[in-house]
């Protein structure tokens, strides 16, 4: 297993000095540098525009600074960022990050779950009425124009309705004067967040070593995840910042539904086909055959094969979330990843979207790990021995 | 004494890969060998074979509902030259430099005085928004725009006008054209990256085989709209070349890889092997009997490509980055850009038309790729 | 409750009961171009502790007529008319619950491909304690279970270790003889096995019949052989069926149908292949193909193709009657088919 995770590693390693070598050299095709946004002011003498460039190394053989790039890179810093100068790009993407990733990670799982479920569960009906709706909705869901989407649910539940923020991060006025740091409640709730599902994982793996039937065990499951969903809230709502990290959770739901929304059409969809493939092999016909419980049919034995491709597809996948995540940061101003990324190419800014690429290029290298990961555990015909 | 059919046409191959057999077998009946000439009876076949899919194809519902949209959209697209240069004056309509505005005319009254407010502005008001020159008493001529549908008037605006006074219903119908000259180069491009990669990868094997399919691999590590958005810093933008950019990253991407799977499995058919044998060399090989074999499915992929192509290419546009005039997603940016995007219901015409009509094409390719994928897999089909 | 394969050794095997009675079966197909006629008017019983063959060529109905006796059809099957009746009760009116509990409990089955059997992603060992849980809920604790499992291993002549393994760690083979263990897991009455050598070589083929013989005696069950392969079944039945286009054209004691058969199809069928031993015979071919059921021929549904087909033949069909002790035909002119066996031996 260890080697089979060095290898891994070593091989993305590799993989990710090639996409960032790729993507340095793509961008340094950018035109412009940091001197132009002082070109502005005619106050600043040529000289000093000169100096900087200098200072920082632009006049330097393009392979220099390349290499100068890549050894810092692996040190952890990414440059000065040209738009917000003197601010450094890995301070800049720093903060931006965690943001980023709930976004995405909340909308993906979400769908996920949801749209595996309902997947299974369409594929299993006899069809009908129902089904021809969910399919169309889910195609509708897949190919609607995204930002005309955003743009739609933005109106409908910000504006017209007024239920949820019109986008941001936080409502800044509330802010104001309460002497906490938007980015650290963030970085708590997230944390918190975390735990709870953590403790909710963990009770699910305990109730399955020890409960019998199948009934029992998802009652117990749902009295779990009702302990933990509490506890959470209470926890929260104890706390002194309760009003400031209600204000956070407020302006995620919107953005997280909406690309969780088009995310859950895509895997229902891949879902139902997957599942339909394997409701036709010989071992359903025996599950049957036994006398096995339909539900233990349909998720013990159809189900838990039919996850399998589900699982791969979101390798594909992950390049259309991560254009969904720009998009969404755009349109509801959330000041995540894809946000900067837009407004540093806007601006030519291009230590900040190099930066922002080499972060999106690790943490998909990173996913792809994971679901390997998964998927070994998932298929035993694969298993390293 | 003929044998009756020497090879079992299944239901689930759609594809020519008996054609061989039948051909022997047609050319035998009667008793004598007819020499025909080959394209006549490929043809024949094709029609056979084109006819039956058609048949499968027929029913799903949504198949054809499918290709409706896009016939639909079709006429659309044909009708926008036609219009301009019959029915339409070109100095209203154009869906670029086109121009038409109801001019209303409001009478600059003191501040807190109007009475008439479709006649009458406020002193300040009108120096900020118009001339810092203006007195009570002038008349200033405000034009409207953007305006609502019209159906009166010597000029109708089925769908108004955009905030430049232009006609909205030009600017969907030359969108269209757009839309399908972007779909046709990237489907075009997609399938003759893909069935090329996917058929050489699959012929020669080995090094090519490895060092292609690492290539695409990177290719599908790259996430595309990001990819997309640099390109569009480093080079000026317009249709085709984002139809040639969006086919070959989605060709040599996934596609290559499905359709090498595809390859392999008909390099490994008899009839390759006798080709060999008969002197065929490898370029023959792959263009004459691997890429025919390929196709279809490629075809299949296409419809998704051109899918992800017109949606990119809105969603580029949208964001202002492509360097194209005028385009569905050209449309939506222009409402952004004027602060129209969350008027909502009250400038519904900026937004609406062309954002459904951008998820209504794409919704039709994708559908008929899903019509396609259940005529070639046949699981799939009504229960 | 500890089951055991020395408790069902002592079953008591009555051969002249009954265990289950198929009587008067009618089940077709609905397709979207009208209805497949699939088995009809399928009439037999297999007793307790019997040996019961059934063959045909591919497609004639056998598999469809095992699945309804199971109510294992899919969606589109629907059943005509008669009865299924085990031990008394008729298996086609329970409810779908009480049917479910039934099943491998009391009549098991082994597919044909029972390498395909197998879900990919679940240990062997588990697969078989899941038909113990299902059917002996609360009945045995874990350490019986497997004590169990491993005993049915034992039985069919698999190694103990590979109780844990999964799917793919096992040969084709060895993969059927599993499917044979779980399928005696809950010691039923009757197991149905389709094909159950199909895709083995012959060696293996060999060895499962003589597993699969040697069970049969010893745990006194009853079982349903499904097969096209004549030679497999003469050898480990005590009753032959022969099935053609959905119908059952000739049942009786194995020994006398295969040396006497009277059903011009069944008599052809069984002829087909040479013989090493035994006189010399003219090889007699079968002309044409098997009809079409979703319009069958009217009358006997064999007349198109028989040689020794009359006026009547296409218009009436023929009713399964006793010709001699357990020996029943359905064919009007069963008297004319042993000059064709004369004809043929010079």
């Amino acid at each position: 297993m260890f080697r089979f995770l060095g290898r891994r590693l070593l091989q993305m390693g590799f993989l990710f000095i090639i996409f960032l070598t790729i993507v340095w050299f793509l961008l340094q095709l950018m035109p412009g540098d940091i001197t132009d946004t002082l070109i502005g002011d005619p106050s600043i003498p040529l000289s000093t525009r000169l100096e900087l460039g200098e200072r920082l190394g632009l006049n330097q053989p393009l392979y220099l600074q390349y290499w100068t790039y890549i050894t810092n890179f692996f040190k952890g810093e990414m440059g000065v960022s040209f738009s917000r100068y003197p601010q450094d790009v890995s301070t800049i993407l720093w903060e931006a990050i965690p943001r980023t990733l709930v976004l995405v990670l909340t909308a993906t799982l979400l769908a996920y779950w949801m749209g595996f479920k309902s997947g299974k569960l369409i594929a299993w009906g006899r069809g009908g009425k129902t089904e021809q709706g969910f399919i169309v909705g889910g195609i509708f869901l897949q190919t609607v124009f995204y930002p005309w989407f955003a743009i739609v649910m933005l109106w409908t539940f910000g504006f017209f309705f007024g239920w949820f923020p019109i986008g941001r991060f936080i409502d800044v006025g509330l802010w104001q004067g309460s002497g906490l740091d938007a980015t650290s409640v963030f970085v708590q709730l997230v944390f918190s967040s975390f735990i709870a599902v953590m403790v909710y994982a963990g009770a699910r793996w305990f109730i399955k070593r020890t409960a019998g039937r199948l009934i029992t065990q998802q009652r117990l499951e749902r009295v779990a995840a009702a302990i933990v969903l509490i506890g959470l809230v209470a926890y929260w709502y104890f706390n002194p910042a309760r009003t400031y990290v209600a204000d956070i959770v407020w302006h995620t739901v919107l953005p997280v539904l909406t690309l969780g929304l088009v995310t859950f059409g895509a895997v229902m969809l891949i879902t139902r086909t997957s599942m339909l493939e394997t409701l036709g092999e010989d071992y359903i016909l025996t599950a049957r055959a036994k006398g096995l419980p339909k539900q233990a049919i349909r998720d013990r034995h159809a189900a838990r094969n039919a996850l399998l491709p589900v699982v791969t597809s979101f390798i594909l996948a992950m390049g259309t979330v991560i254009g969904g995540a720009i998009i969404t940061e755009q349109i509801f101003s959330w000041p995540g990843m894809g946000l900067l990324f837009l407004q540093g190419i806007i601006v030519s800014d291009i230590p900040l979207v190099t930066g922002a690429l080499a972060i999106t290029g690790v943490l998909t290298l990173f996913a792809h790990l994971v679901v390997d990961v998964v998927y070994t555990f998932l298929d035993p015909r694969i298993r390293i021995s | 004494m003929a044998t009756k059919e020497t090879t079992h046409r299944s239901d689930t191959d759609p594809s020519h890969e008996d054609d061989g057999a039948v051909v022997f077998d047609e050319l035998v009946r009667g008793g004598d060998v007819r020499s025909e000439p080959l394209w006549r009876i490929r043809l024949r076949l094709f029609r056979r074979s084109f006819a039956k899919n058609w048949g499968l194809y027929r029913e799903s519902k949504m198949g054809i509902v499918g290709l409706v949209i896009i016939a639909f959209f079709g006429v659309m697209a044909v009708a926008h030259p036609i219009l301009l240069s019959t029915v339409w004056d070109p100095v209203v309509y154009d869906p670029v430099s086109g121009y038409d505005a109801v001019v209303n005319e409001f009478t600059i009254v003191e501040d807190g005085a109007v009475v008439d407010e479709l006649s009458e502005i406020e002193l300040t008001q009108a120096r900020f928004d118009l001339n810092p020159m203006v007195s009570v008493g002038d008349v200033v001529r405000i034009p409207v725009q953007p305006a609502p549908p019209s159906f009166e008037g010597e000029n109708v605006h089925v769908l108004g006008t955009d905030p430049q006074g232009r006609d909205i219903f030009s600017q969907l119908l030359y969108g269209a054209r757009a839309a399908f000259l972007l779909g046709f180069v990237a489907a075009f491009t997609t399938v003759f990256i893909a069935t090329t990669v996917g058929s050489v990868a699959a012929y020669y094997g080995g090094r090519i085989d490895g060092f292609l399919m690492r290539t695409a691999d990177l290719i599908l590590l790259m996430p595309l709209l990001p990819l997309l958005i640099v390109m569009s810093a480093v080079v000026q933008i317009n249709m085709v070349m984002l139809g040639i950019m969006i086919g070959v990253l989605l060709g040599f991407g996934g596609d290559a890889i499905v359709l090498k799977s595809q390859a392999l499995s008909i390099k490994v058919k008899a009839y390759i092997d006798a080709a060999r044998v008969a002197g065929g060399g490898d370029r023959h090989i792959i263009f004459r009997h691997i890429v025919p074999n390929v196709v279809p499915l490629s075809l299949l992929y296409m419809m998704f490509g051109v899918t992800t192509a017109i949606a990119l290419e809105a969603t580029l546009s949208f964001l202002g980055l492509l360097n194209i005039q005028m385009s569905w997603g050209i449309m939506i940016n222009k409402a952004s850009t004027e602060g129209y995007l969350l008027s909502g219901t009250s400038y519904w015409w900026l937004l609406f038309p062309a954002g459904l009509a951008v998820s209504f094409l794409a919704f039709g390719f994708f559908v008929v790729g899903r019509g396609m994928d259940e005529v070639i897999n046949p699981r799939l089909r009504a229960r | 409750m500890t089951l055991s394969l020395e408790d069902l050794q002592a079953r008591r095997v009555d051969r002249n009961q009954p265990l289950l009675e198929v009587d008067d079966l009618v089940m077709h197909y609905r397709i979207k171009a009208g209805e497949v006629s699939a088995v009809d008017n399928l009439s037999f019983t297999i007793h307790q502790g019997e040996a019961v063959g059934l063959v045909g060529e591919s497609g004639c109905g056998k598999t469809s007529a095992a699945l309804s006796l199971l109510r294992l059809l899919p969606a589109n099957a629907e059943y005509l008319s008669g009865q299924v009746r085990l031990n008394g009760e008729d298996l086609l009116q329970l409810s779908e619950e009480a049917m479910r509990k039934r099943r491998w409990k009391e009549i098991a089955m082994v597919f044909q491909g029972a390498m395909n059997s197998w879900n990919p992603v679940y240990r062997v060992g588990d697969q078989i304690r899941e038909v113990l849980d299902t059917h002996f809920r609360g009945q045995m604790d874990i350490e019986e279970q497997t004590a169990h499992i491993e005993r049915l291993f034992a039985a069919v002549g698999l190694p103990r270790e590979m109780v844990d393994r999964f799917p793919h760690e096992f040969s084709g083979g060895m993969r059927q003889r599993a499917v044979i263990a779980m399928a005696l897991a809950c010691s039923p009455g009757l197991i149905i096995a389709d094909e159950p050598t199909t895709a083995l070589d012959v060696i293996v083929q060999d060895q499962i019949l003589r597993e699969l013989k040697r069970i049969q005696t010893e745990m006194g069950m009853s079982i349903l052989y499904i097969s096209h392969d004549i030679a497999v079944i003469a050898e480990v039945t005590d009753s032959l069926g022969v099935m053609y286009a959905g119908k059952l054209v000739e049942y009786g004691p194995t020994a006398e149908v295969f040396a006497r058969p009277r059903h011009p199809y069944a008599y052809l069928l069984l002829r087909s292949t040479p013989s090493i031993t035994g006189p010399r015979r003219q090889l007699a071919p079968l002309a044409g193909e098997p009809p079409d059921l979703l319009n069958p021929p009217s009358g006997c549904r064999f007349h198109p193709r028989c040689p020794f087909a009359t006026e009547q033949c296409s218009v009436e069909e023929p009713p399964l009657a006793e010709i001699s002790g357990g020996h029943r035909v359905a064919c009007w002119n069963y008297e004319d088919v042993p000059e064709l066996e004369a004809e043929l031996v010079r």
